[in-house]
């Protein structure tokens, strides 16, 4: 089928093709038809034309030989009267035409002539009985005067008895002083007169004329213009043979010329040349070319459309090629989109069962918890741990709930990157803080590593890459089974620029792996290892989709290897940029640290110490044991602070603290870096100015530690007892649509000790607050969706208000729309603070006493 | 992009429409002055007639030395603003009237207005006072001495050369390597050779022709005379009957008898054989070692020009070496002709340093004019060298009472024809009488 359109192309084409070859013969066939007539007609014209010329030329050389003999009959005449005819011959005085005039006597051979010498007959030539006027003429010959000449013969008679015979010699000069001087066709012909008995030129063409032409005989004319045709030959010697004219075609230096022999006065002599068919045609040479350019300008005006109809087709074939692959394109997108949409609609569909199962599944616990609560509501026991299982489920389905919005977030292209100076020790930290404890649940070892990098500070949305490391962490945790071991590697690649810290961050587990097939579409959304209605692992099956989304959106790669039953490993690459400037170089100072002593038994570590706290100023002297280091004391060094290793290779690390806390001056603290559970720690940490620092290493963590080592210790009380404060005689209005929300505030703002007065929208809340006494209410917490008026709205119209607290009084949201967006929005709104539901008590304590009670 | 069409097409219709109106206009063209249809002659052009040779050559052929007049003939025409009408004739065969015999008849008979003449005939009719004195053409000032002496009759310069013509032997220096023989100097050097290449198969090592063959004879005969320190006299005492022609000549007569005795010239051959028409093929074929031809033969590609074989052109042998053997053509003007003064004016022209100049270059020649000079081909080299070196005969002399070049050819002729070398002798004799008596 697809083949139809270029057969149908190549049809046209050649169609095309033989329409114009068809034009082509038939105005070919016009042409040469029109042109072979013209030909023919100009050509008969030209020999009709040659022919009346020659005859013309005959004429005038007849007349000119029939005058000659009238005049020399009447000499003759003229001789008999006279009385002494040789007297008369001798007292002649040649002329340009008679230039010699002889006489011999009856009966006598011998006579005389007018150049006075004895002349005699033998020396012409009668033979050929050839006459002019009934006269004879001789034979041509070269005379006395060395030019081309003739003899007539006539008898003298007196009285009707012969006296003699004169002799009048005519040179062949005066015939061409009579031919046209510039020659005839415009100089172009050529013309011999020839003696037809001797076959000798005795008239040649004058002027610089052709050189190489034969200008002796026949036999020369023959072979210098190549008529060596004997057919030719023949027919010429039978014409000359019986006086006959003839004409023919023959090309004379390569020229088409028409040849001529042409008999003058019964073929005593004969006009012999050739003309060029061009000259005799001038004419039809200018009716040719007109011809030619009417031909040229219909050819050019036919190629001309013929060009023009090719470029406006091409024009077209190009639009419609663009119009079929537009097509094309259109109907692949579309086909694709379908399918992307059934593969899609597939998805959702297996998603909505999986999450109808996870859904149903803590639901279903909450539902039958609450009914066990309110069977055995007198069992407090039983009631504690009733509730306890409630908040479980609740907790599990929060987190579903929050996974299917980021989805949704990372999907639709909201997902805004926060960029903000973070410390890779703050990161570690808190995912160590949070991992560490779920993997001690399930006995797992969990190891943090640091090796390579250069700098600690960073840029970069460190919320997020929390969130990438905690979901590949807590995968590890829930894919590895209880006793395995799950590593963090944190690894400083080379750096592409000296602007970014290029960074692996590799998490590895030995846990039950996954299947290569699994591995294909293991960062497509909605897809989970197995199918969540037969495994006991819990989860939405977007985390890695979540993952990738994020990673990619830094810019970075993600990427994982794993095997079945023997592990996987994620390494995620990542560039961020570094913070300039960011040495502490102050904070070192003020704290009087300027030179440390590092005691590791691993070189790498060391190497990452130095490298870490290279910017700070401060100078570290790295020992690879303690024997090292004692000696480096022993040489005087005044360290500030000393640093050991605790569980580093090749180092038994109670021993090492030991010797090291004795060498050391008391007032110099030691610092012990050591893993999260490290085991004898307690025993060192009894020795004087001695604390734990949790590996890995950091410059950020190194300085937390150092300042809390400095710091007065009594200070550290205050915060905590701020913490442990409730929320005693605080008023609240609050603003809820929803009754049973509305009594789980009002029941735990009572559980701290504040009352709560609720409203059911926004405008309420307005009315109720334009009609509260100044410092009735402590705060307004204020849902966002509601009916009739929108916590939004109803924050501006407070802030609006001609009340002198309607500015300042804290406005807290409480609302399910929990994106970072809302969080601007409401603020934009003019609230103070924005906390997400459900209700994270102590959140929202935190931001009461931030804003209330900071306030007060 | 369609309005970018648009535009496209329009300009092509104006385009088709602006040649359109030009071919239009270009039909429609009038014509200027309709009264006389006839076009208008600035007047009658002089017309000066001009006798001279022509060769029979190849059809397509150019004949490379009349080119080079004709250049000169041109610059003429337009610097007068006139025509120079070419008058020829050509001999059939040998019975007919010679070129010479013909230049007679038309000049004394005033036939022509300009000529070119062989060195007898620049004698006979300068004799006759025929030709006008070129002496006063402000060309003739520049003229060598030679050539001033052999065309000066009566102390009239009757004719000037537009070329030195200078004879020569044109060897085939391949044959000669290939029979071990060097190039021959004197007469008894030249016999060897034939005799070694009639030896070798070459049956007739000399290609000859009725008109050339006194170029042996005047070599041997003058070379003394005209290199020996005594020319004047030695002419003197030849007018004045002191010594005899006979007896310079006779040498070369001998040894030309003697060539023909041995074979080593076809004498009935050459007798009726026309200038390199004969000898040519078979010289240029390599068949014949030797030949004799002018200067200028060496140049043209329808003579010597361009052969297959190693060609130089040596002098004649004689007592004094190789011998060149220079005759003087020249131009000359008819003393009652009927347009001598335009005719003056012409030779003045082409006789001039600017047109001796163009001609020399295109013949590769030696210039009669002392201010012209122009290398010649490696195979004259030779023959060149003799010239320059001042060694050479004439082989005609004006000075002298009896003509040479006509007179020697012609007793030759008769030496081919059978006669002994006695009776061309005695013809001499009669010849040198009869100048006497004239005298």
């Amino acid at each position: 089928m697809k083949k139809m359109p270029s057969q149908r192309k190549q049809r046209r084409g050649l169609f095309l093709l033989l329409s114009i070859l068809l034009v082509f013969c038939m105005f070919g066939t016009i042409v040469y038809a029109v042109a072979r007539r013209t030909s023919r007609e100009m050509s008969a014209a030209a020999i009709q034309n040659l022919n009346e010329s020659l005859d013309l030329i005959q004429c005038t050389i007849e007349a000119i030989l029939n005058n000659e003999a009238e005049f020399q009959g009447l000499v003759a005449r003229e001789l008999a009267r006279a009385e002494d005819p040789e007297a008369f011959i001798r007292a002649y005085e040649r002329s340009r035409t008679m230039v010699k005039m002889s006489f011999i006597l009856s009966g006598q051979t011998q006579g005389v002539s007018n150049t006075g010498e004895a002349f005699t007959e033998d020396e012409l030539d009668f033979s050929a009985g050839q006459t002019v006027g009934d006269m004879p003429v001789s034979r041509s010959y070269l005379n006395y005067m060395g030019t081309w000449a003739y003899t007539i013969k006539c008898p003298v008679e007196r009285d009707g008895r012969e006296l003699g015979v004169l002799y009048v010699e005519y040179v062949y000069d005066t015939i061409d002083r009579a031919l046209p001087a510039e020659g005839f066709y415009n100089k172009q012909a050529t013309l011999y007169i020839m003696d037809a008995q001797s076959q000798r030129f005795v008239l040649k063409p004058k002027g610089m004329g052709q050189r190489s032409a034969g200008h002796l005989n026949l036999d020369d004319f023959y072979r210098a213009n190549s008529l060596q045709d004997p057919d030719i030959q023949a027919e010429v010697s039978q014409c000359l043979t019986q006086g006959k004219d003839i004409l023919f075609y023959h090309d004379i230096r390569g020229v088409n010329a028409l040849n001529y022999m042409w008999s003058v006065n019964g073929g005593t002599i004969f006009l012999v040349g050739y003309v060029p068919v061009q000259a005799i045609q001038q004419e039809g040479r200018t009716v040719n070319q007109n011809i030619i350019m009417v031909v040229a300008a219909m050819m050019g005006a036919f190629f001309l459309c013929v060009l023009l109809y090719y470029l406006s087709w091409r024009q077209q074939e190009r639009l419609r090629r663009e119009q079929e692959e537009e097509r094309r394109l259109h109907s692949q997108q579309l086909s694709q989109a379908l399918q992307a949409a059934q593969i899609a609609s597939e998805s959702k569909t297996t998603f909505l069962s999986n999450m109808s199962h996870d859904i149903r599944t803590p639901m279903n616990a909450v539902l039958g918890f609450t009914s066990l609560l309110a069977r055995d509501s007198n069992d407090p026991v039983k009631v504690r741990e009733y509730t306890k299982k409630i908040t479980a489920s609740g907790q599990h389905l929060l987190s579903l709930i929050n996974d299917i919005l980021d989805v949704s977030k990372i999907e639709s292209g909201k997902v805004v990157l926060t960029f903000d100076q973070f410390s890779l020790n703050d990161v570690v930290s808190s995912v160590d803080a949070i991992i560490q404890p779920m993997a001690r649940a399930k006995r797992q070892e969990f190891h943090v590593e640091v090796s390579g990098i250069r700098h600690e500070y960073l840029v970069g949305d460190e919320t997020r890459i929390n969130q990438i490391l905690l979901n590949l962490l807590s995968n590890a945790v829930k894919y590895t089974p209880e006793g395995g071991h799950i590593w963090l590697r944190i690894i400083g690649l080379k750096q592409r620029s000296s602007q970014y810290e290029h960074i692996l961050i590799e998490v590895e587990d030995d846990g039950y792996g996954m299947t290569p097939e699994y591995l294909l579409t293991i960062f497509d959304a909605f897809t989970r290892a197995e199918n969540s209605t037969t495994n006991k692992v819990q989860g939405t099956g977007l985390g890695m989709a979540i993952t990738k989304s994020i990673v990619e959106l830094m810019g970075g790669t993600i990427d994982v290897a794993s095997q079945v039953d023997q592990g996987s490993t994620f390494r995620v690459e990542l560039e961020l940029r570094i913070q300039e400037g960011h040495a502490d170089r102050l904070f070192w100072e003020s704290q009087g640290v300027s030179r440390i002593l590092a005691v590791d038994g691993s070189p790498e570590d060391l190497n990452t110490i130095q490298t870490l706290m290279a910017d700070t100023g401060i100078q570290v002297d790295a020992a690879a044991g303690p024997d090292q280091a004692l000696a480096l004391l022993g040489a005087g060094g005044a360290y500030q602070l000393a640093l050991l290793d605790w569980d580093g290779p090749n180092l038994d690390g109670p021993q090492a603290a030991a010797a090291l806390r004795g060498a050391l001056p008391p007032s110099v603290p030691l610092l012990l870096l050591a893993e999260y559970d490290a085991h004898g720690l307690d025993e060192a940490l009894r020795m004087e100015r001695t604390g734990v620092l949790t590996k890995p290493f950091f410059a950020a963590g190194f300085r937390e530690k150092v300042a809390e080592l400095w710091a007065d210790p009594s200070a550290a009380d205050g915060p905590d007892a701020e913490e442990d404060s409730g929320l005693e005689d605080l008023n609240f209005l609050a603003a809820e649509d929803n009754a049973i929300n509305a009594e789980i505030l009002s029941e735990l703002l009572e559980l701290e000790g504040a009352s709560c007065e609720i409203v059911e929208n926004g405008r309420l809340a307005l009315e109720r607050f334009q009609s509260s006494r100044p410092g009735e209410f402590d705060a307004i917490l204020m849902d966002v969706q509601m009916p009739v008026m929108n916590g939004h709205d109803a924050t501006r119209a407070i802030r609006a208000l001609d009340r002198e607290d309607a500015g300042r009084i804290p406005i807290i949201a409480m609302t399910a729309n929990a994106f970072a967006e809302d969080e601007k929005a409401a603020l934009d709104a003019g609230m103070s603070a924005h906390v997400a539901k459900p209700l994270d008590v102590e959140l929202l304590k935190k931001a009461i006493r931030h804003y209330v009670k900071g306030q007060t | 992009m369609k309005h970018h069409k648009h535009n496209c097409v329009s300009r092509w219709t104006a385009a088709c429409l602006a040649a359109a109106m030009l071919l239009a206009q270009a039909g429609c063209g009038s014509h200027d002055n309709p009264q006389n249809l006839l076009p208008q002659d600035d007047g009658e052009e002089l017309t000066i007639s001009l006798f001279s040779p022509m060769e029979k050559t190849d059809p397509n052929a150019e004949n490379v030395a009349r080119s080079a007049t004709d250049l000169t003939i041109a610059m003429a025409e337009e610097r007068l603003n006139l025509t120079v009408s070419y008058i020829t004739y050509t001999a059939e065969n040998y019975q007919d009237k010679t070129y010479d015999d013909v230049t007679l008849d038309r000049a004394r008979n005033n036939m022509d207005d300009m000529y070119l003449l062989n060195p007898d005939t620049i004698l006979i009719l300068g004799a006759e006072g025929k030709l006008m004195d070129l002496s006063g053409l402000e060309s003739a000032k520049n003229l060598r001495d030679i050539i001033r002496t052999a065309n000066t009759v009566d102390g009239k310069l009757v004719a000037i050369p537009q070329e030195v013509a200078a004879y020569g032997l044109f060897v085939n220096v391949d044959l000669f390597n290939q029979y071990g023989l060097a190039l021959p100097n004197t007469p008894e050097e030249f016999l060897e050779c034939c005799r070694v290449f009639q030896e070798n198969g070459i049956d007739t090592p000399i290609g000859a022709n009725r008109w050339w063959l006194e170029t042996f004879v005047f070599a041997q005969a003058y070379a003394d005379l005209y290199n020996g320190g005594n020319t004047e006299a030695e002419i003197e005492a030849l007018n004045t009957g002191k010594a005899r022609y006979s007896d310079y000549m006779r040498p070369g007569f001998e040894f030309l008898q003697t060539l023909i005795d041995r074979g080593y010239i076809d004498a009935e051959t050459a007798l009726v054989s026309e200038a390199i028409e004969a000898e040519g093929p078979d010289f240029l074929a390599g068949r014949t070692p030797i030949v004799m031809a002018y200067w200028g033969a060496a140049n043209t590609e329808t003579a010597y020009g361009k052969t297959d074989f190693e060609m130089q052109v040596i002098g004649f042998p004689s007592s004094l070496g190789q011998m060149p053997v220079m005759p003087m053509t020249g131009w000359a003007v008819g003393a009652e002709a009927e347009h001598a003064e335009a005719a003056m004016d012409v030779l003045d022209v082409i006789l001039s340093d600017e047109a001796l100049q163009v001609y020399s270059q295109t013949n590769r020649v030696i210039s009669p004019s002392k201010n012209v000079s122009v290398e010649c081909v490696p195979a004259l080299r030779p023959l060149n060298a003799r010239i320059e070196e001042g060694i050479y005969v004439l082989g005609s002399n004006a000075g002298m009472s009896v003509e040479q070049w006509g007179n020697t050819c012609l007793i030759v002729r008769q030496l081919l024809g059978g006669a002994s070398v006695d009776e061309c002798m005695a013809a001499f004799d009669q010849l040198q009488d009869a100048a006497l008596s004239q005298s």
